[in-house]
């Protein structure tokens, strides 16, 4: 009890110093006459849930809401287990883009106070749950949104580091975390400027590291049963975090979304004796059979692809495999659920969580049960993570996680009406008054102008660029330039709420290849992607000051 | 939207039910009859069967009866070898690891895309088989595939298993990145001179050298704690072994004969050298080595290194004994080796057959796979393509490549899908997540999706090719 109480006046405190809830308080509640949807059990068509001291007293048709609970009467509303987002980097500030050309600040010993031997983007050691700050905002809009609970960790590099499921709310880090380390992330990508700078590079560089981390583990052992006469192996804290990964016992997360990246993974996995999950997942229907035969969860992002790129004349038409691949992604869900294949949701790149939804409507659609989708959202999110002991269901004991729902949660309509987090209640915030008019009629156009350093992510390189742009009002006008082309003016510059849009056809070795940027501004970061002929690449940059 | 599911099922029901008819034909026997049969080694037979089982070539004959057999009727037409490409980066999601100038550990294995629309294109052009090398940015690159054009078929089915496994070497300018600007605050990587490169060379095998000491004496117990295992050597390891085939990119004579004594120094062979523009100028030398030479026939001009050649180079080469091919090194020329092979006669004689085997047997012979495919003979795998003239006409066309048996390329049967494929497209556009993005969400709106569809009628084989 003594314990206690220091801790509830920093949280007091806390509370009042970030309002960062509406109203949020722990105590004991009661959710009374609400359709209850257990996911491990049946459904309860109308029963109470009684929350205290943070975890789930009792739950059923018959349970009397106690006398000293806060009653919320959840008529025409349901209640689920708090959502699941099974793969982001909530909570993890964004790393400042490198500026192109800055001078090998990435190479071998980037400002580091490591042991490792190895480039950074190739630390395995880093851990998300020593990088996550509380109180993001990112996390209070999931929240909302219905999440409770994320596994997150670092986006950036080859190795991401190892991830950890968070609760979406906390005063500090220790509170957030669940599970730390849950898996090593791996991300097939490049570093800029050093070795490896292609994906040739990059499997080489991950089995050349995967080796040494067997062989460290070796010589630990000869030299722990017997030093003498034997050089000391040297420490190296990279090698030492891969120690349980190549020994089977931590999970690797690999990012794949293609039929080949995913095929790449799971032979990685195969080579090394991996266990292995797949994140992103989106043709992971072509490669069912595999997975289910290698008992290999998919972390499924519900971010389905959609044309991104306005009408253009100049533009060739779109591929009739971009075409196809946008019909059949909906139809994934579905098809791994009936193969057998064990996946739970994330929301991917999704920025706005209502396409969270209706994306995932769109999987019930194309075959998912709803039921299905739920789970794939709860439940199978918490087994995957290994933390359905406590979390994914409403079941007595485990920890109150709640979501409040007016309606379905995948109905057109549904809304979130509370949010419960370790027991704690969270309203949900009044929403603004949407102004009437077009997309772009509400609020002023951010300021966009400026030299910006540009990174594109062509595959398999990085292609450095600078931008210039004047704006006036709405519509921008101005320059991109690189190595690879000349300065080009661009065209149909505009504004939008977050950022900026433009087309461009820049020439390359002679061909005119036309594309169009979508860049999300914040400060002087941007962040975006560029539809090509050959598909959308990502891009990323910063303002000259 | 209800109604747009329905069509697009039924769409791809049709293209599976397609695809599956092409498919059958694996199954059984194939009989390829009445044709012209090029051989490849040994001449020209007219009038002729040759039956196809279970993938391989079974007989070659006249009047050859199979009662079960798939029948293909050739009359007038000729069959050919399926070309191979001995220099190729289709496939490849990424061709060159430039940051390190060895890149040994590298294999292209790793980065293959069995979608790329190249691989149809050059089956369309009567290519059976590939070797896909790595880049030329680094003196020591990274390992090759060599792969059968499988198309439609899963990753795995392509690569070559019987091939010898090998590895890219580069020398010139690519290599001391002459055209190459660093961006600011990049430094250039070392090699920049022809001598750099040869050093660096001559570095790795001397390294390769140690590191294999390392493990022979520790497999005879002479040391305790087994040497870390480095993917960089290993692979030199097989070179200096001999097991690994090395294919040396470069143009200048003096630096691919340098390569060759470099080679001859460390007690290993040059398979084959890449372009060698200028071999004509020690064909006597290549030939002594027992080195092969693989070349476009009269594309130059393109950088200083690659001024000084002759379309007689394929000639003098043959003339001198070195097996020649000639490669295509372009998602594009790949379609019409036959011609590039054509001219070889038109500067300085070339034999027809000798001709031919610069795109069928000898690049088979380079890449170690000649007892496979190749040519036209009982035994061998049934590489091979329907052409509907002979193959050195710019007049021909092929109709049908089988790739082990199987037909993977059928042009009546391409023709005859294009417009499904252009139905499928129209359906497919007007798909919610098809349309862009200022006119999604307009469902109820009637006019929302007919209005301005793109009006290009699109070329039904046009994919992602990266190049």
């Amino acid at each position: 009890m003594n314990k206690q109480f220091p801790r509830v006046v920093l949280a007091v405190l806390c509370f009042f110093a970030f309002a960062f809830a509406i109203n949020a308080q722990v105590g004991s509640y009661a959710i009374t006459n609400a359709k209850i949807v257990t996911v491990s059990g049946a459904v309860i068509e109308n029963g109470t849930v009684v929350i205290r001291n943070g975890l789930i007293e009792s739950v059923g048709a018959g349970v009397k809401a106690p006398s000293d609970a806060k009653i919320f009467d959840g008529k025409g509303m349901t209640v689920y287990p708090g959502l699941f987002d099974a793969d982001t980097s909530l909570g993890i500030p964004s790393q400042p883009a490198g500026a192109p050309g800055g001078g090998g600040q990435r190479g071998q010993t980037a400002g580091d106070d490591s042991n490792s031997n190895y480039a950074d983007g190739l630390r395995p050691e880093t851990m998300a749950a020593s990088k996550l700050k509380a109180g993001d905002s990112q996390i209070s809009a999931h929240r909302n949104a219905g999440f409770t609970t994320a596994l997150t960790v670092d986006n950036s590099g080859i190795f991401n580091g190892q991830s950890a499921v968070i609760n979406l709310a906390g005063d500090s880090v220790s509170e957030m975390i669940i599970r730390s380390p849950f898996a090593q992330h791996v991300t097939f990508t490049t570093l800029r400027g050093s070795y490896p700078g292609s994906l040739l590079g990059t499997f080489a560089a991950l089995r050349q590291m995967f080796l040494d981390a067997k062989r460290h583990d070796e010589l630990l052992k000869m030299y722990a049963k017997d030093p003498r006469g034997m050089k000391r192996p040297g420490a190296d804290a990279s090698l030492e975090a891969l120690i349980p990964v190549v020994n089977g016992e931590q999970p690797v997360v690999f990012t794949a979304n293609t039929e080949r990246e995913i095929i790449r993974a799971l032979d990685l996995a195969k080579e090394f004796k991996l266990k292995a999950l797949i994140s992103g997942g989106q043709e992971s229907w072509k490669v069912a059979d595999r997975l289910k035969a290698d008992n290999i969860a998919v972390l499924l992002s519900l971010d389905f692809p959609k044309r991104t790129l306005s009408e253009s004349k100049d533009a060739e038409p779109e591929t009739l495999e971009t075409l196809r691949l946008r019909a059949e992604v909906p139809k994934n869900p579905a098809r791994l659920k009936a193969a057998g294949v064990r996946f739970a949701f994330h929301s991917g790149e999704l920025k706005n969580m209502k396409d969270y939804f209706a994306n995932a409507r769109e999987a019930v659609e194309n075959g998912l049960s709803e039921g299905d989708a739920v789970r794939a959202m709860t439940l199978t999110a918490a087994e995957i993570l290994g933390v359905d002991n406590t979390l994914g269901s409403i079941e007595k004991g485990k920890i109150a996680n709640l979501v409040l729902v007016k309606g379905g949660l995948l109905d057109k309509d549904a809304s979130v009406a509370y949010v419960f987090v370790d027991g704690k209640e969270f309203e949900q915030p009044k929403k603004p008054e949407k102004p009437a008019g077009g997309a772009n009629a509400g609020g002023a156009a951010p300021r966009v102008a400026g030299t910006w350093n540009l990174t594109i992510d062509v595959p398999g390189q990085s292609v450095a660029s600078t931008l210039t742009l004047e704006q006036s009002a709405q519509t921008l006008t101005g320059t991109l330039s690189s190595d690879m082309f000349p300065a080009t003016p661009i065209r149909d510059g505009k504004t939008t709420p977050t950022g900026f849009t433009f087309s461009v056809t820049v020439n390359v070795g002679g061909s005119d290849i036309p594309v169009a940027f979508d860049g999300r501004v914040t400060g002087n970061e941007v962040e975006g992607t560029i539809d090509t002929p050959q598909g959308p690449v990502a891009f990323r940059g910063t303002r000259v000051p | 939207m209800k109604n747009h599911l329905k069509a697009i099922l039924i769409g791809i029901s049709l293209l599976a039910l397609l695809c599956g008819s092409a498919l059958a034909q694996n199954t059984g026997e194939t009989l390829i009859k009445n044709a012209t049969v090029l051989t490849a080694a040994r001449g020209t037979l007219e009038n002729t069967d040759v039956l196809i089982s279970n993938g391989k070539i079974a007989r070659i004959g006249k009047n050859l009866r199979a009662p079960n057999a798939v029948v293909i009727d050739a009359t007038g037409k000729y069959l050919v070898p399926g070309i191979i490409d001995c220099h190729s980066h289709a496939m490849l999601d990424a061709i060159n690891e430039g940051s390190l100038a060895v890149t040994s550990m590298v294999r292209t294995r790793d980065v293959l895309d069995p979608t790329d629309m190249t691989i149809y294109r050059a089956l369309a052009g009567g290519v059976t088989t590939l070797n896909l090398l790595h880049g030329s940015a680094n003196p020591i690159g990274g390992q090759n595939t060599v792969v059968k054009l499988k198309w439609g078929h899963p990753l795995e089915d392509y690569v070559f298993e019987n091939a010898p496994p090998g590895i890219k070497f580069a020398l010139g300018e690519n290599v001391k990145r002459s055209n190459f600007t660093p961006q600011p605050g990049q430094s250039r990587r070392y090699p920049a001179t022809r001598m750099g490169t040869m050093e660096v060379i001559r570095d790795a095998f001397v390294r390769a050298r140690d590191y294999k000491k390392k493990w022979d004496d520790f497999r005879a117990g002479r040391t305790k704690v087994p040497p870390r295992r480095d993917i960089e050597l290993e692979p030199l390891v097989e070179v200096l072994e001999g097991k690994r085939l090395v294919h040396a990119h470069g143009y200048r004579s003096d630096e691919h004969l340098n390569l060759m004594l470099i080679a001859d120094e460390f007690g290993f062979k040059v398979a084959t050298l890449q372009h060698g523009l200028e071999a004509y100028k020690i064909a006597p030398e290549i030939a002594k080595f027992g080195t092969g030479v693989s070349i476009f026939v009269d594309y130059w001009g393109y950088k200083l290194e690659a001024y000084d050649t002759i379309p007689y180079n394929a000639y003098i080469l043959w003339k001198n004994g070195v097996v020649v091919s000639i490669n295509s090194d372009s998602g594009e020329r790949i379609r019409r080796l036959n011609l590039d092979a054509a001219k070889t006669m038109k500067y300085g004689g070339v034999p027809e057959e000798e001709a031919l085997k610069m795109i069928t047997l000898n690049p088979a012979k380079q890449l170690g796979v000649d007892k496979w495919t190749g040519s036209i003979e009982v035994g061998k795998d049934a590489d091979v393509a329907i052409w509907s003239g002979h193959p050195f006409s710019p007049f021909s066309y092929v109709e049908e490549t089988l790739v082990d048996g199987e037909v993977l390329f059928d042009r009546a049967k391409d023709i005859a899908r294009r417009s499904e494929l252009k139905a499928e497209r129209e359906r497919l556009e007007k798909l919610e997540a098809n349309l862009p993005p200022n006119k999604r969400g307009k469902k109820d709106d009637k006019k929302g999706g007919k209005d301005e569809n793109p009006e290009a009628t699109p070329d039904p084989s046009k994919g992602g090719n990266k190049r």
